[in-house]
């Protein structure tokens, strides 16, 4: 037997084997006969796998690859293993990276690629409404409407796992909810009124915006980037631009990475004041919740001012920004700053001055530490339950290297951790935006870059977590976009968090999750 | 003024400062809507907001309504929690095959009159998504019928209101 290769070397800086040249990635092989070997033996340490999908015909190879995207905590280095396939099957690594199984039932819908070992194979995006043997992102497909199934008979439905013994009962919710919320499926099996498993359906939003954006220029292509999932509009649009120059090897004006980072910032501020509101109307507070909504609300209106556009859609750009954004509008953000962290603290003391919020907020909906590599959970999730990551440091990109910004780290994991990091993050983006207000730059805010072709891994950290991206461009257009948003594998969380948690208090994990349907669904 | 007994100062309200935003143009628009309203659905109307496949910029905007900046609900509208209760369906998103069922489900649930309205460009005609796509595909109009359009990426709060306050108008001219 082959002794097994040792991925840990690869993570190193001397350990550049096949130097990538336009990101922080590096592209390895690994033999088939200790793939999985070699996997196995690295996993469940500090290496994490943060993303695998396939490609067709890539790299010289005709047929499948698979490419296994691997991270390991406080190194800078991305690695990634092209597995090329000689048949449409692979062993599954699903045992001992939990996290590839989502990944490798999408794979499986996607390209028709099984993994006849994997424990977990039933449909992810292609719900039962889609014809049997159809897989929209082989490259034979050409996207075009597609005739549905009307109605499904109940032999043909997806079958949940089931939960018996005394006393356990079932509550179906969804995919329409109650509230003004997007659609997906939670399926509770409970005792009396505790949470004894949760299964969550998601993909009802699938749009397929991956097939979308094959053959397009990457100037047709930003909007769908922007609309992966509205309120991140910023992050995944800086994310694919920056793909792109990465690929033509463009560098980007000092002003447009300050504006870019400001309106970055300006996203995770309304997305955290957001989610805040929402725990707090959660446990029927409305009074407290209130100055959260009004502080967003203005958020909103000083976007509009800013990039015109509420949601800040229509500014990035491949190769800066579409348009400079207007003197006074600066101006109008510097003042409204100045006053905002003692408006944001007298919202927070009304919250932990009340002890009937905080008894609610307090030990609900625990996420265990871990959870947060075999999962790969990013973002506050995964800072509130003690682990120190976040992608503006750790895969450091633009102009963040040089600024001033600390992790915010708690321990519980709860929901009352969540809500403190979200409050602590806004007012750090608040400091970086004054910052970078006060030494914005003069010049151009976008740049001519050459045509060029070739791929780019991309990572950046949302207000949910890290969102990563992958972009393919061939002959000048798209031949394969990849997108993993934080909420992919943070949705997964919450299958364990709400274990032994009451049914009435789920909504309220939920929002301190906050997890974007339309960014897992694609 | 008859004086409270409150013991220890247990039960001392908690009153925060008065927020100071008042949008003329605004008001007018809600105060005639909620005059139309008043003729029409007898004092309140009832929206079922449905997302069948949007990029939830729409949903938040949507909810914004109901913030204090916006607070609809002083002008009788209300979203409600069933279809059951509904007067009006708001869908948006350009209806996925993965929501298609459901989206009929929830019209077939509406009792009559029932109105439906398509918000956001996605749902209004597709958006990105026109001319379809194998998971799109591309309107509302395509699986059950729309009777206005809001278009905007996303519209804001303020095109929503406006949009239904013309809605009322002309719902208004059929009831004379």
């Amino acid at each position: 037997m082959k002794p097994i290769v040792d991925l840990n070397y690869y993570f190193e800086e001397t350990g550049a084997a096949a130097k990538s040249k336009t990101g922080p990635e590096i592209y390895i092989s690994v033999p088939e006969e200790v793939f999985n070997s070699s996997l196995a033996h690295i996993a469940g340490k500090d290496v994490v796998l943060i993303g695998l999908f396939c490609l067709q015909n890539f790299n010289g190879h005709t047929g499948f690859t698979l490419l296994y995207v691997l991270e390991k905590r406080s190194y800078s280095r991305i690695v990634i293993i092209e597995r090329h396939l000689h048949e449409p099957y692979a062993a599954s690594i699903a045992a001992f990276f939990p996290s590839a199984s989502w990944f490798e039932r999408e794979i499986t819908d996607g390209f028709g690629v099984t993994f006849p070992d994997a424990f977990d194979k039933r449909h992810l995006f292609l719900h039962e409404v889609y014809p049997e043997g159809f897989h929209p992102l082989c490259k034979d497909f050409k996207n075009r409407t597609l005739k549905t199934r009307e109605t499904i008979h109940p032999d043909s439905e997806y079958a949940f796992k089931k939960m018996t013994g005394e006393g356990v009962y079932q509550i179906p919710v969804g995919p329409v909810h109650a509230g003004i919320i997007e659609p997906g499926h939670f399926r509770f099996s409970v005792i009396g009124e505790t949470i004894f498993n949760l299964e969550i359906r998601m993909f009802y939003k699938h749009r397929g915006l991956e097939k979308l954006a094959e053959g397009k220029t990457p100037e047709q292509a930003i909007c769908i980037a922007e609309t992966i999932s509205g309120d991140e509009s910023v992050a995944n649009a800086v994310a694919f631009a920056m793909a792109v120059e990465n690929i033509r090897r463009a560098e980007i004006p000092k002003r447009a990475w300050q504006i870019r980072t400001i309106l970055l910032e300006m996203e995770r501020i309304y997305s955290h004041l957001g989610d805040m509101g929402g725990m707090i109307v959660d446990v029927a507070f409305p009074k407290g919740a209130s100055h959260f909504f009004i502080l967003r609300e203005e958020i909103f209106r000083l976007n509009q001012t800013l990039t015109g556009s509420r949601f800040m859609k229509g500014i990035v750009w491949s190769g800066g920004l579409t348009i400079d954004i207007p003197p006074h509008a600066i101006t109008e953000l510097a003042h409204y700053l100045e006053d905002f962290t003692p408006r944001l603290k007298s919202a927070l003391d009304i919250v932990s001055a009340t002890s009937s919020v905080i008894d609610r907020l307090e030990t609900t909906g625990v996420i265990k530490k871990d959870l947060i590599n075999l999962l790969n959970l990013t973002g506050p999730a995964a800072r509130a339950s003690g682990e120190p990551i976040d992608n503006r440091l750790d895969h450091a990109y633009g102009i963040y290297p040089i600024l001033e910004l600390q992790k915010r780290i708690a321990e519980k994991g709860d929901v009352l951790s969540r809500f403190n990091i979200k409050a602590q993050e806004i007012n750090d983006s608040v400091s970086i935006i004054r910052a970078l207000i006060s030494q914005l730059a003069d010049g151009p805010v976008n740049v001519k870059m050459d045509n060029g072709d070739g791929w780019a891994l991309t990572l950046v950290e949302a207000a949910r977590g890290q969102n990563l991206h992958w972009l393919y461009l061939r002959n000048g257009v798209i031949e394969r976009y990849k997108v993993r948003t934080a909420s992919f594998c943070n949705w997964q969380a919450i299958e364990h968090a709400v274990l032994g948690n009451i049914v009435p208090d789920f909504p309220l994990i939920n929002k301190s999750l906050n997890l974007s349907y339309a960014g897992t669904d694609l | 003024m008859q004086k409270i007994f409150r013991p220890f100062g247990l039960f001392t309200p908690k009153v925060t400062g008065q927020i100071i935003f008042h949008d003329e143009e605004y008001e007018k628009l809600g105060l005639q809507l909620k005059d139309n309203i008043s003729s029409i659905f007898g004092r309140s109307l009832a929206i079922r907001e449905l997302d069948s496949g949007s990029d939830n910029s729409t949903e938040i905007e949507m909810v914004n309504l109901t913030t204090p900046y916006y607070d609809v609900e002083r002008f009788g509208i209300t979203f409600v929690a069933s279809p059951r209760h509904a007067d009006i369906l708001a869908v948006t998103g350009a209806v996925t095959h993965n929501m298609e069922i459901a989206v009929r489900k929830t019209y077939a649930a509406m009792p009559k009159p029932k109105f439906v309205i398509a918000v956001g460009d996605d749902a209004c005609n597709g958006g990105i998504f026109a001319g379809g796509t194998y998971a799109v595909n591309g309107g509302v109009e395509k699986v059950i019928p729309v009777d206005l359009k809001i278009p905007g990426n996303p519209p804001t709060p303020y095109d929503i209101l406006q949009a239904l306050h013309g809605f009322m108008a002309v719902l208004a001219k059929g009831k004379k």
